[in-house]
């Protein structure tokens, strides 16, 4: 097995695990705040998606527009689901949540099935980054190189404000006790909203960039949760660093298992997981007595 | 009484009686019309109510169709099936999309002693299944062989395959490299893929590294765009063919036929075809549906149409009589030229064609996507007669 062949690999393991990183670090805030495990979440992803096709249609092929009202549509599509639904369900168990989640996912797909059609949508790949980029030891696509660069600046700045900034200590706070952090005198449910608001957008980021890679169809969401769902379990609930090594961890190991044994390339990151949760019950930076 | 009103009452009874006695022929249409594959059911559906309207009346009276939806699953379409045979009383089923769900449907249409043609599925394991059954329009082996002969001829030696891991792939699979064997080509590598991968770089990284002339992608739907979608980014498709098992016209239009151009693929029919009858079919479907027809809906139509051919021509639709009627029938029609129902395993064999996509600047009308390069006669495409070892009973 040569050099060039496995770092390619492992660049497109790389790439696979953006994906994850975005999605599950959104899934992974809105847990550790609000205690809601959002089922949405894949068919936000998918909202992404569409929102980019159509800026795109409306605007003439326009990526990079795509790539800013793409993830702020899905943001404020988050606000408002977060403020006129989920809302409701805090003081109940947290499976209505997950009903009222799982119901919303099956909604939006349908409904996006109704306008946009069951049949996909082509989304063409910006036309500067067609083409492959040659480092020398590697020869990759330009734009599966974007979408790692992007990543990497998205979870290094949501980490950075989520540790430096004030809003970010109330998130931390929140996180840890949400009826000591209003007690305080902090208006918790407008950063709820805020919150989960955030991870939609994440996930919204997530779809656009998925766009020109994958197929753009109503039931895209659905398909990509259950790898995003892992990531967070392997991580850590509510953990940011838990959400990024384990969507690394992931995307690479989904990679090399086609690499080196396909046979089971789809079963290799349950068995990690069901490893990890052996090992450590709570994720590899899980925290004790939160939500437990 | 008189004599006369007895005798005017009894020919009332009489006349009414024949009148009772004179059913309508019904049709039973199961298909997937909801769900993300509804786009290929709704076609069929359109080619079916089409072939009925088209067809005119038979035994003196219109033909009813009865629709069903089965959301593409097995145990909804047994029980539809039910349905239709018990409560609708039709003489014969036709489409049936899933390989699962037509053999249940076969089961059915062999329990009630009814006629089931199934347009819509491939297994091979509808060949010679029951005598009430009758295997129209593709099937796996069919797919699998022209790719594999025409393309060994035509395409280069050395192949790689990407297969989509379940019971339709490994079948696929099976016959393609007897096929490719037998043409003197060489098979490099194959990758069992699960259904519903959404990157499939890594795989056609491997298949890149092997330095194939030809890659087959025996996968369907998203599958096919999302495989396809890594060769094209990958430049894989600079340096080799890519050829399908199954392309549809709806997966160019959700793809863009960018991503497709220049690939090949296998398919039973296109409206591209000089049939005759073929063009009118398609402009027919075109101006009443605003798209062309595509060839599970064409081999709906010839199939319903056949049928009631039949049905006429013997003035019943008595099942039994029907089966004779059905067996060895030949027919020149829209989707077939000549098309031929086997009498020894009820298999429908018609010529194969291979498929060439258009470059966007080729494409002239609307949903022109495909040229037609290459056809190989019925009787190299589809399997001998006794192939699977199974004897109609």
């Amino acid at each position: 097995m040569d050099i060039q062949f496995l770092s390619a690999q492992l660049f497109n393991g790389l790439m696979l695990g953006s994906f994850y990183i975005l999605l599950s670090l959104g899934l992974s805030i809105i847990f550790g705040m609000l205690g809601v495990v959002n089922f949405a979440h894949g068919a936000l992803y998918m909202l992404g998606a569409y929102a980019g096709y159509t800026v795109c249609y409306i605007f003439g092929q326009n990526f990079w527009l795509a790539l800013i009202i793409g993830p702020l549509a899905v943001g404020i599509i988050g606000m408002v689901l977060e403020s006129t639904l989920i809302r409701r369900l805090y003081s109940v168990p947290h499976f209505y949540n997950l009903l009222l989640t799982f119901g919303i996912m099956l909604a939006v797909e349908e409904l996006i099935r109704m306008i946009f059609t069951p049949i996909g949508k082509p989304f063409d790949t910006p036309p500067a980054l067609v083409g492959s980029l040659d480092l020398g030891f590697i020869v990759f696509p330009k734009y599966r190189m974007f979408i790692i660069f992007v990543t990497a600046i998205c979870s290094g700045i949501i980490a950075l404000f989520i540790a430096k900034t004030k809003l970010g200590a109330i998130v931390r706070a929140g996180t840890d006790d949400s009826e000591m952090t209003s007690a305080l005198g902090i208006n918790i449910s407008r950063v709820f909203t805020l919150v989960f608001g955030l991870g939609a957008a994440l996930a919204g980021l997530a779809g656009v960039l998925a766009a020109p890679v994958q197929n753009v169809i109503p039931d895209m969401g659905s398909n990509i949760l259950v790898e995003t769902f892992v990531v967070v379990i392997i991580g850590g609930m509510g953990s940011i660093l838990g959400s990024i090594l384990g969507g690394l961890i992931v995307g690479e190991l989904i990679t090399l298992g086609v690499v080196f044994w396909p046979p089971v390339a789809n079963v290799v990151i349950f068995v990690f997981m069901a490893v990890i949760l052996l090992m450590r019950p709570r994720g590899l930076f899980g925290r004790a007595k939160f939500f437990e | 009484m008189k004599k006369s009103t007895i005798f005017l009452s009894v020919l009332f009874l009489l006349v009414v009686s024949m009148a009772f006695a004179a059913e309508p022929v019904k049709i039973g249409f199961i298909s997937v019309l909801s769900g993300p594959l509804a786009p290929i059911g709704k076609s069929e559906e359109n080619a079916a109510v089409m072939a009925v309207e088209e067809f005119g009346s038979v035994l003196g009276q219109k033909v009813q169709l009865f629709q069903k939806d089965h959301q593409y699953n097995p145990g909804l379409a047994n029980e539809r099936a039910k349905e239709l045979y018990e409560k609708d009383k039709v003489d014969m089923i036709v489409a049936v999309s899933n390989s699962a769900a037509a053999l249940a449907v076969s089961d059915q249409a062999a329990r009630h002693k009814k006629i089931f043609i199934s347009t819509s599925a491939g297994t091979t394991d509808l060949i010679a299944k029951n005598r009430y059954t009758f295997k129209y329009n593709y099937n796996d082996y069919m797919l699998a062989t022209t790719v594999g002969r025409w393309g060994a001829q035509n395409l280069g030696k050395k192949w790689y395959t990407i297969t989509s891991d379940y019971a339709w792939g490994h079948d696929l699979l099976k016959h393609f490299t007897a096929a490719l064997k037998e043409e003197g080509g060489i098979h490099v590598g194959n990758d069992m893929v699960p259904v519903g991968t959404s990157d499939y770089s890594p795989y056609i990284l491997k298949a890149a590294k092997a330095n194939p002339d030809v890659l087959v992608l025996l996968n369907v739907g998203k599958d096919a765009a999302n495989s396809t979608k890594a060769a094209v980014e990958y430049g894989l498709k600079k340096k080799v063919k890519i050829v399908h098992a199954l392309l549809f016209e709806l997966d160019i239009k959700g793809s863009g036929i960018e991503t497709f151009q220049d690939d090949y693929v296998a398919a039973s029919w296109n409206w591209q075809s000089k049939n005759p009858g073929a063009r009118e079919f398609a402009d027919r479907y075109y101006k009443k549906h605003g798209d062309r027809p595509t060839f599970m809906a064409a081999a709906v139509y010839s199939a319903v149409w056949q049928y009631l051919d039949v049905v006429k021509k013997l003035g019943t639709t008595d099942t039994e009589k029907v089966i004779k009627g059905l067996e060895g029938h030949k027919f020149v029609d829209m989707f077939a030229n000549p098309g031929y129902i086997r009498p020894e395993d009820h298999l429908q064999v018609g010529q194969a064609y291979l498929l060439k996509v258009k470059k966007p600047d080729q494409v002239k009308e609307k949903e022109d996507f495909f040229e037609i390069v290459g056809t190989l006669p019925a009787e190299k495409a589809h399997p001998p007669v006794g192939f699977f070892g199974r004897k109609l009973q």
